[in-house]
Formats: C-alpha cells, sequence, structure tokens
C-alpha cells in the first residue's frame, strides 16, 4: 500500500517507521525544515517532503492521489481536519484518518465528514487509567476504537458469583463468557457449568457496560 | 437588537467589536486574554476567554442566536473550520470569515459563507487608487 502521512512528530514518525517495516510505501510530510532535513538523512526508504499539508500543491507533491490512506497526524487539529476534507474532496483518497489531539475538538472531525478520527488522548486516558486500578481484571483485546472489548476477570473468593452456574447468574445484556481457565484446563462454559474461586473468566463486553459486567463477577469496581 | 459573534481579537477583530458595540450586542471569543484586554473599557460587550474551536465555547457565546459571525483569527485553517461548522450546525446565515489564502478559499467556498481574502482587498483597493 501506498500511504501518506501529515506531520511528523510522535505519532506521525513511529507510524511511518513501523508502516515501512511492515514494507508499505510511506511518504511523510512536515512543515518544519530543520527536521526534514534531519529525516531525510536518517530515512533512506521513506519520503520526506517538506511543506504544509494544508496546501493543495504539497499533498499533490506527495503523490496523494496515489495514496490508498492519508493519515493526518499534526499537532493542530484545525489542519487535521482541513488535509483530511482535502484528500477526500479534492483528491478523492479512499481512506482518510485523523489524529484528535484535544478531545474537546473531536464534534468539528465529526460535523467535517472525517470519517476516521482517532482520539488519541482519551485513548491513552483510558490505558492508563486501566494500569493505575487495583481491580482483577485485564483488557485483552479492544477493538473498534475500545467499543468492544474482551476482558480477563479474576474472580476472587468473595465474588459473588462463587459456586453458581451461569444460568444463574444474570450478565448484564451486551456482554458474553467466552470462557473459564481452571488451573490447566480451559473450559467453553453452558448453562450448567458453575464459577470457582480462583476461575479466570474471559468475556466480550461492550464497553458501556464493562464496569456493570465487573461489578457482577466481582461484586465491586 | 442584533446580535454578532466575533471570534478572533486581532487587529481588525478588534475594530470592528469596538465599532459594533455601539450599536448592537457583540461578543467577542479569543484564547489570548491579553487580546481580549486590549478591547479596553470602552468596549460594550461580552469577552470570552476560551478556543474556539471548542464547541462548549460557541454555545457559550451564544451562537445559535447570533446574527452574524465573523471568524478573523490569523489561522486560516481555524477560521475555515469553525466557519463550517457553525454554518452546518446552527444554519446562521451571515457567515464572514478571512482566509488569507486564494487556493483555501476557491475550494472552501460555499454558498453563504463570505470569505474574505485581505491580500485581495488590498490589491483592490490599491489599484482603484492609481486609476
Amino acid at each position: 500500500m501506498y500511504i501518506v502521512i501529515a506531520g511528523a512528530g510522535r505519532v506521525g514518525l513511529v507510524l511511518a517507521k513501523k508502516l515501512r517495516e511492515d514494507n508499505h510505501q510511506v511518504c511523510l510530510i512536515d512543515k518544519d525544515p530543520n527536521l526534514c532535513q534531519t529525516l531525510s538523512k536518517e530515512l533512506k526508504n521513506i519520503l520526506i517532503i517538506f511543506g504544509d499539508s494544508t496546501y493543495p500543491d504539497i499533498l499533490k507533491e506527495a503523490k496523494i492521489d496515489k495514496a490508498d490512506v492519508l493519515v493526518s497526524a499534526t499537532a493542530c487539529d484545525e489542519d487535521n481536519v482541513i488535509i483530511c476534507n482535502l484528500a477526500k474532496d479534492l483528491f478523492c483518497v479512499k481512506r482518510a484518518v485523523a489524529i484528535v489531539n484535544d478531545p474537546k475538538h473531536l464534534p468539528l472531525y465529526k460535523y467535517m465528514g472525517v470519517d476516521n478520527p482517532v482520539d488519541s488522548t482519551s485513548i491513552i486516558a483510558r490505558i492508563v487509567e486501566e494500569e493505575a486500578s487495583f481491580t482483577d481484571v485485564m483488557t485483552l483485546l479492544s477493538i473498534k476504537k475500545g467499543r468492544l472489548s474482551i476482558v480477563r476477570v479474576d474472580i476472587p473468593q468473595e465474588s459473588p458469583v462463587v459456586n453458581k452456574s451461569l444460568q444463574e447468574i444474570r450478565l448484564p445484556p451486551n456482554s458474553v463468557l467466552v470462557s473459564i481457565l481452571r488451573g490447566v484446563d480451559i473450559i467453553i462454559p453452558s448453562g450448567t457449568t458453575k464459577i470457582f474461586p480462583g476461575d479466570e473468566v474471559i468475556a466480550a463486553t461492550l464497553i458501556d457496560v464493562e464496569k456493570d459486567l465487573i461489578k457482577t463477577l466481582i461484586g465491586k469496581i | 437588537m442584533r446580535y454578532t459573534v466575533i471570534v478572533g481579537c486581532g487587529k481588525i477583530g478588534r475594530e470592528l467589536a469596538l465599532q459594533l458595540s455601539k450599536t448592537e450586542n457583540v461578543v467577542m471569543v479569543d484564547k489570548n486574554s491579553r487580546a481580549l484586554n486590549s478591547l479596553g473599557d470602552d468596549f460594550n460587550g461580552k469577552k470570552i476567554w476560551a478556543d474556539a474551536l471548542d464547541m462548549n465555547t460557541l454555545d457559550v457565546a451564544g451562537i445559535k442566536d447570533a446574527n452574524t459571525v465573523f471568524l478573523l483569527t490569523g489561522n486560516d485553517n481555524l477560521n475555515l473550520v469553525v466557519g463550517k461548522v457553525i454554518k452546518r450546525k446552527y444554519g446562521i446565515k451571515k457567515v464572514s470569515l478571512l482566509v488569507n489564502d486564494d487556493i483555501k478559499r476557491k475550494i472552501f467556498q460555499e454558498v453563504g459563507l463570505t470569505i474574505i481574502n485581505r491580500t485581495n482587498l488590498m490589491v483592490g483597493v490599491l489599484k482603484k487608487g492609481s486609476a
């Protein structure tokens, strides 16, 4: 694939290197001349373009009409919106992804028709919150920008679901128990399967009911 | 009374706000408190010290009741984005904004959005003066 990245900040740069490792063609645009010079010496197999990506000429220079994806990762939210709009309306790029720097600016992206805004600050905040919490819950996988998660919950002694079978446990809607890990056994549960202390329960849940699910399984949050 | 919201308290915004505030309700939005203070004691309107890219700020400024909105910051992209969002979300009839780059002005032109290019304007005036 050919991917154009606007903005060689932390996210843009790491992403460019990663995509290059995965054998994609990558073009990186930034408006800092010194940074561009350093990067062009350092990254031989990435095309570096110096210029303001909110100008169509610069995007054209990056051959954006040939791009499969545009990623707008500048530090200015208004610039990201404009870049995505130009890519879509002027150059008909199939997919435009934008980083949202300030979550307060997220509605702007939506009103301006940016399909894939990635609210990086909120995502990081959520991860940090998870890492900082002391519950016996771990998110194994996040899907669709964190809307669906697969979690592992360690069942403590005092849990309200201990010694109950699954049909006796009322789980919140939009959540389901996928499997139970007990010692070396992996159990795919049915209605009669009972939960014991020390079990590790794997569950799939929508983000808005995740807290309810944990409460049901552990008794507290 | 007419209600006007101005975003960007630079030279043009400041002068416009001072003049309009004599006859109508004016709200000035800027993220720089010093710029807001430059309006002085004579300014007979409301000042909001906040980020215009935050929709909350626009709500606080009472944008939905505004007759006219001016976007006069020095940032073309901000003026364009906020202008378009205001138009789409609140359907305000008169939105005027400064865009100093002519290419962007042409691309983002749309009905009901008055995009003013300072350079073009100056050139026009100068040409008229020399004729």
